[in-house]
């Protein structure tokens, strides 16, 4: 494992490590100028709500960019060849539905999370409770994928401990939620985002000049190289089973509509117009970065697969199909590029940590604390609450990233998104769109949701089968996001339709108020006040 | 504050405001969600559905590339440009109606307290 892990050559790790060391200073210098800037609430969850459009367009960029997504996008082309490209298709998809059904609505209703929207015109103590699980659920899960992801690549490429690294990463992501909160975040985010723009463009091009100067060229060498020939220029026939396919494709367009993450990036900015403003700049470079990876994903077929400096003892690729893009870098552009490479993916992961666990410390201290175990709580004592749970939230997910060393990291992600998408995201798209939702049809709806995710994940292929070595799973589909989030909708629909209750009636007619302040931002935070 | 909701609630230009911006919503939302579908249908049943079958055919005698490769790239273009036109819109004519709108509203509850 050492000698393979430098076989790159020590002057690769050099430039890797000088780079990233490079960016790990620039951050503690932010977080540093951040923290003098972070007193109240607002700042710690909102940077002060004084973001741009465009900021927040790169950092809503930066969070979705996951080394993960990057990585595990050109590992599923590197895999299944134009089936992969699933992964591109469905995630950017999920953007234009944020900005036609959510985005303005969200950042009329809500403060800091995407609880403050739900619990509006609902019983504010069980919904809040309801959103910040589906908020931590799909914030941990998402946290162990990408802890591991950290871990693993530290390993392969600097040859350090598996553990070492996920310590590292760990210390460094509570310090900087701790001291610098969204504030500091949004600009390791903005940095990242930046760096990784810059380094999958400078990758696609070598490969392009390598291939001969033309796109064209690009997928010939992949068709050339690749076992199946034209066929993995073709969609179908790699991912065999239809169901799984629909699912995980559901999962990735409804999930970014219910990443707790993505969904606080809304309420850094001051309204409705600079929040529609950050999803054109995020989809625009998130369009622009899943472009590159049709021409990165089939860089691994055309310049990675078969070569046999990227392989192992047992012939599999080094460091796992993960790996692809990192041996791409360095198959296209030499040392140089791999080591920038290989610090731009650390950096992602450290970028993309500290977003996930500023959500999961507020779901914990705004939702959680301060609006539901005590109420009436002092802003430096929230404040303070949240930096707790950023350290209890860094533990945990060290913790269980010792403990899930061995999963798949995309597939830890999905999900996260299979969460999203069958707890956070019928329960706002329903309190938003349809006046019949009560606390009760909303409660229903969201404990079936997850139940039916988490069972599903449980009783499947790969926990069931793969980790718990059962014969056969329970449940036969690998991506459970259409059932569970038919469960969700069907659950919220029937409990809000039989509640009779006078809480529900009230409930119903509060929604013209909720309507109207959604429509047009009267009565929302930050239109008054600043 | 529940003044100036129930200004607006009686201000038809407001339910002409949600009308148009609902329905832009929608329709971009069903092309968008649409296009996904047929790429994820494409991929979930190919070749058996005659709707993909063209998905794996070169765009050239003798080229590797695929129209299922152009649609994929013609795809995300189709979303940004898709997400510009609704932001034109909203920032533009819909923000200026709704600005308005308020501000009838808000002078309108004012006269009433």
């Amino acid at each position: 494992m050492q000698a393979s892990a430098v076989a790159g050559g020590g002057g690769a790790s050099t430039v890797a490590i000088a780079l990233f060391l490079a960016f790990v200073g620039a951050t503690l210098v932010i977080t540093w100028w951040a923290a003098r800037r972070t007193r109240t609430t607002k700042d710690f969850y909102a940077a002060g709500g004084n973001i741009t459009g465009f900021q927040n367009g790169l950092a809503i960029a930066g969070d979705f960019m996951s080394a993960a997504s990057f990585l595990g996008a050109s590992a599923l082309v590197f895999s299944f060849g134009f089936d992969g490209l699933i992964y591109a298709v469905g995630g950017l998809c999920g953007w234009p539905l944020v900005l036609f059904l959510l985005a303005e609505r969200l950042k009329n209703l809500g403060k800091y999370t995407f609880a403050d929207a739900v619990s509006l015109r609902l019983a504010a103590v069980p919904i809040r409770c309801l959103a910040a699980c589906g908020s931590l659920v799909a914030v941990v899960l998402y946290l162990i994928g990408q802890m591991v992801g950290a871990g693993k690549l530290v390993e392969v490429l600097f040859g350090l401990d598996y553990a070492i690294a996920v310590c590292g990463v760990g210390a460094l992501m509570m310090f900087y939620v701790c001291f610098g909160g969204m504030i500091a975040t949004t600009w390791v985010q903005i940095i990242k985002a930046a760096l990784l723009l810059t380094g999958a463009t400078i990758v696609a091009i070598c490969v392009v000049i390598q291939t001969g100067w033309s796109f064209e060229g690009v997928f010939a060498t992949a068709v050339a190289h690749h076992p199946n020939g034209l066929a993995a220029l073709s969609p179908g026939g790699m991912l065999h089973d239809p169901i799984s396919v629909i699912s995980l494709g559901t999962a990735l367009m409804f999930g970014t509509a219910g990443l707790p993450h993505i969904l606080m990036r809304f309420f850094t900015v001051p309204d409705a117009r600079e929040a529609r403003r950050s999803v054109f700049y995020a989809s625009a470079f998130i369009g622009y970065f899943y472009a590159l990876t049709f021409i990165i994903g089939f860089g691994t077929i055309a310049l990675v697969a078969g070569r046999a400096e990227f392989l192992d003892a047992q012939g599999n690729l080094r460091g796992g199909t993960n790996m692809a893009a990192i041996h791409l870098a360095q198959a296209a552009g030499g040392e140089l590029l791999l080591g920038f490479m290989s610090a731009v993916c650390f950096a992602t992961i450290l970028a993309v940590v500290s977003g996930l666990t500023l959500s999961g410390a507020s779901a914990i201290s705004h939702d959680l604390y301060s609006s539901v175990l005590k109420r009436g709580a002092g802003e430096a004592q929230v404040v303070a609450i949240s930096r707790y749970s950023a350290i209890g939230l860094g533990i945990v997910s060290i913790w269980l990233a010792l403990l899930f060393e061995e999963q798949n990291v995309a597939y830890m992600v999905l999900l996260a998104f299979t969460v999203g998408a069958s707890v956070n995201f019928p329960l706002l798209f329903l309190v938003m769109y349809w006046r019949g939702l009560t606390t009760t049809g909303a409660l229903i709806g969201g404990i079936l949701g997850l139940t039916t995710a988490v069972g599903c994940i449980l009783l499947g292929p790969t926990v069931w089968v793969e980790v718990l070595d059962n014969e056969r799973p329970i449940f036969p589909y690998k991506y459970p996001a259409i059932f569970a989030m038919a469960a969700s909708f069907a659950g919220s629909i029937l409990g809000s339709l039989f509640d009779r209750s006078a809480r529900a009636t009230r409930e119903r007619a509060a929604f013209t108020d909720q309507y109207i302040r959604s429509q047009t931002g009267v009565g929302s935070e930050g239109a008054s006040g600043h | 504050m529940e003044h100036i909701y129930r200004e607006i609630r009686r201000d038809p230009r407001f339910h002409d405001l949600e009308r148009k911006r609902g329905r832009l919503s929608w329709i971009l939302s069903t092309i968008v969600i649409a296009n996904c579908l047929w790429y994820i249908f494409a991929t979930a049943f190919f070749p058996e559905a005659g709707f993909a079958a063209f998905w794996g055919k070169p765009i050239g005698e003798g080229m590797a590339t695929t129209w299922g490769i152009v649609i994929g790239f013609l795809q995300t273009i189709l979303f940004v440009v898709l997400v510009v036109w609704y932001i034109r819109r909203a920032n533009g004519e819909f923000d200026t109606l709704k600005d308005i709108i308020v501000a009838d509203a808000t002078r309108a509850a004012g006269d009433k307290k």
